[in-house]
């Protein structure tokens, strides 16, 4: 009996410890509750069309959406488990800090002193865009500095609030700059007149143009002042969760390279001789189960929501209101700034 | 033992021993959760500590009555939020009770147009939720005014526009300086003949038209002083240039509707303070007055609102402290308060969010505990003396 129960016992710890060679996988407690409640917990912008916009039934939608839906096919399986949080200027920091998020997807600019002060890491880019400013069309300014004296409306607590006051205070050009709790207030308070400018990313311009009472009378300048790469924000810690986040976004721009769509992942899964393709779309190599996850992670990604590309046409390019060139996020081999890190 | 159980028994003692176990318990949790927040604040990686205050702000603030610029450091931004945050809360608590008072009185009048249109008012901006109001108000100011090219002029110095009201400023201020000595003098003067005044009415029952010397001393004389100072000193004057007047002051429209709401709101609120305390006064008083050959306006002021002022005193401090609390609205206009400026754009900029917080209610609960401290020592300075 006493035996027994040693043998027993043996080969429990030599099956665990059998196991968890197998894996190697240090825990991840994002993941686990991710699974546990059954949904992806995502923070999204208020309101950005071609970003994050939810319309009149509620359904949202834009590039930062689209990841997110791509994060949960690949963790969830199904890309449509997700739930969104829309977040302003001042919400998004305290909502993924305090775990209400699981991860942050809403147009924010990577910077420095968010990295290392807020204890978030931000995992890659999905958008690369410059600052610039919207103006009416009759007021003939043409460039950033032909705004002297111009009242400037912009988000408070946005990256571009300082920017902008950075950049006029180094010219010597004296502007009033109007801080707005939201964007939308912003926008709103620019559309009625009480600014001569507002001023963001040159994509979210082009989505808040979308809201104004007359597109047609304002011109985005075509100067920018800055570099905003954005692109999903995690918290400190949890190193597995940040590689999943990372590499999910990896996974859209590298099916783009590889000429993997939404319609032709089931063809390329089956038949492709291609080793980066088979192993991106876990036909071999077991990559998802090295983070945890069921080896068809990216091919769920990819199906249910599409490579960057299609993304991107969809919800901010040519086939959307906002018609943004491809510019700076088009593949690195067609002249933009975009690649993945080899699934190898 | 003995004394053991007598303490047990006496009633003071329970006091103090629950006071004491009470406070232990309080320093106990406080500890507890400090502690917990900044483990749990260096666990996450997230910055903590004051030093951010000494960091350069970097933020432009459209509206400043300090020596700020976007090169201070963030200690200057909070100071900027607090002095908007007071000069607004000020200038609007003031409006608000000359107002409300005006309103409270005519509500009771027996002209029945008049009696209706406060009653009106009081239950309109009773029953309207304050941002409203404070929106409402910006609509109409920023869509009322005309763009900064077609601005009304005003004796071509001042400009009124919707990006707010641009005014000239002196270059120095010395002249200024002398003015606002001279004012100071006439305030003390009329103080001064007030109390003659009142001494000499409480002596002799002969009223003395004390409101003619103020009109002199407090209306005159300031007149008189900026308006010689103002020859004396060179002006900043604005003058058109890009999109906007360039030099002066501005007065933002941002101000201007906060201060409408805040104002017309709270008066609506005082007003019902003023009437209830009015009500309060009984009507012998009144009948005593009349008796006593006093005109129903000097029964009013003399009679009425002196004793009705110990009843609306009270209630009066939580209006004030309402207007401390709502001009925070401001931040929904881009008012450039305390919230706005350090809740809005230095908590982003920091992320220091406990802090910063932590901040922003200390001098809320400061500048409250001010108000309601003034008004307690004027609550018991007027308070009817009983034995």
């Amino acid at each position: 009996m006493k035996s027994l129960f040693r043998g027993a016992l043996l080969a429990a710890i030599l099956g665990g410890a059998g196991a968890a060679n197998a894996q190697q996988l240090a825990p991840s407690p994002t993941l686990d509750a991710i699974r546990a409640r059954g949904h992806l917990e995502c923070g999204v912008h208020l309101g950005l069309p071609g970003f994050s916009f939810a319309n009149d039934k509620g359904e949202w939608s834009g590039l930062d959406v689209d990841y997110c839906r791509a994060l949960a096919a690949a963790v969830l399986g199904d890309a449509t488990k997700v739930r969104f949080t829309p977040t302003s200027v001042q919400q998004r920091w305290p909502v993924l800090q305090s775990g209400q998020v699981d991860v942050l997807s809403r147009n924010t600019t990577i910077t420095y002193s968010r990295n290392v002060t807020l204890g978030v890491n931000f995992q890659g880019i999905n958008f690369y865009e410059g600052q610039t400013f919207i103006v009416r069309t009759a007021s003939g300014a043409k460039k950033p500095s032909d705004l002297e004296n111009a009242s400037i409306c912009v988000a408070a607590g946005s990256t571009e609030e300082r920017m902008a006051a950075d950049y006029f205070r180094e010219r010597n050009l004296k502007v009033s700059i109007i801080n707005f709790q939201k964007n939308d207030d912003a926008i709103a308070a620019y559309d009625a007149g009480r600014c001569d400018s507002y001023t963001a990313g040159l994509g979210a311009l082009a989505g808040q143009r979308i809201k104004l009472k007359n597109p047609a009378e304002h011109t985005i300048m075509t100067e920018t002042i800055s570099n905003d790469p954005q692109g999903p924000v995690t918290r400190w810690g949890d190193e597995r969760w940040q590689a999943i986040v990372r590499w999910v976004l990896n996974g859209q721009i590298a099916a783009e390279n590889l000429g993997v769509t939404s319609r032709n992942v089931d063809d390329f899964r089956a038949n492709s001789k291609n080793a980066e393709i088979r192993r991106l779309l876990g036909a071999d190599g077991g990559f998802g189960a090295m983070l945890g996850l069921s080896n068809d992670w990216l091919f769920n990604a990819i199906k249910q929501v599409g490579n960057y590309a299609e993304s991107y046409e969809r919800t901010v390019g040519k086939g959307s209101p906002l018609g943004l060139e491809r510019g700076q996020n088009q593949l690195w081999t067609r002249g933009g700034l975009l690649f993945s890190p080899p699934f190898q | 033992m003995a004394e053991l159980t007598r303490l047990i028994y006496d009633k003071r003692a329970r006091e103090i021993f629950w006071q004491v176990v009470i406070l232990l318990a309080l320093v106990i949790v406080t500890v507890f959760i400090v502690r917990n927040a900044s483990q749990n604040m260096v666990n996450a990686g997230i910055a903590s500590g004051f030093d951010f205050l000494w960091r350069t702000s970097g933020i432009d603030v459209p509206f400043v009555l300090t020596d700020y610029t976007s090169n201070s450091n963030i200690l200057g931004l909070l100071w900027v939020g607090v002095v908007n945050t007071l000069v607004v809360t000020i200038v609007s608590i003031i409006a608000a009770t000359l107002l409300g008072f005006v309103v409270g009185v005519a509500r009771l009048s027996k002209n029945k147009l008049l009696s209706g249109i406060a009653g009106a008012f009081i239950e309109i901006v009773r029953n309207i939720p304050l941002l409203f109001f404070v929106m409402f108000w910006y609509s109409l100011v920023i869509n009322a005014l005309p763009a900064p090219r077609q601005s009304i002029g005003i004796f071509s110095v001042a400009f009124l526009n919707n990006r707010g009201l641009t005014i000239p400023v002196p270059v120095e201020g010395s002249a200024f300086k002398i003015a606002a000595l001279v004012i100071l003098a006439g305030i003390v003067g009329q103080a001064a003949i007030a109390i003659w005044a009142k001494r000499r009415r409480d002596a002799t029952g002969q009223i003395f038209p004390a409101w003619a010397t103020g009109l002199v001393l407090l209306i005159g004389l300031p007149v008189l002083a900026f308006g010689i100072a103002g020859f004396a000193t060179t002006w900043d004057l604005p003058a058109f240039r890009g999109f906007n007047f360039r030099g002066g002051f501005v007065l933002v429209p941002e101000f201007v509707a906060l201060f409408l709401a805040l104002t017309v709101y709270t008066a609506g609120f005082i007003a019902e303070v003023v009437r209830g305390g009015i009500q309060a006064v009984v009507k012998g008083q009144w009948e005593a007055a009349y008796a006593l050959g006093l005109r129903p306006n000097r029964t009013l002021s003399l009679v009425v609102i002196p004793q009705a002022m110990r009843v609306m005193i009270p209630p009066m401090t939580s209006q004030y402290l309402n207007v401390l609390k709502n001009s925070s609205f401001g931040a929904a206009i881009a008012y450039p308060d305390l919230v706005s400026v350090f809740v809005g754009s230095a908590l982003n900029n920091t992320g220091q969010a406990i802090e910063i917080i932590a901040i922003t209610l200390a001098i809320y609960l400061a500048i409250g505990l001010a108000v309601s401290g003034f008004m307690n020592w004027y609550n018991a300075k007027t308070a009817l003396v009983t034995r």
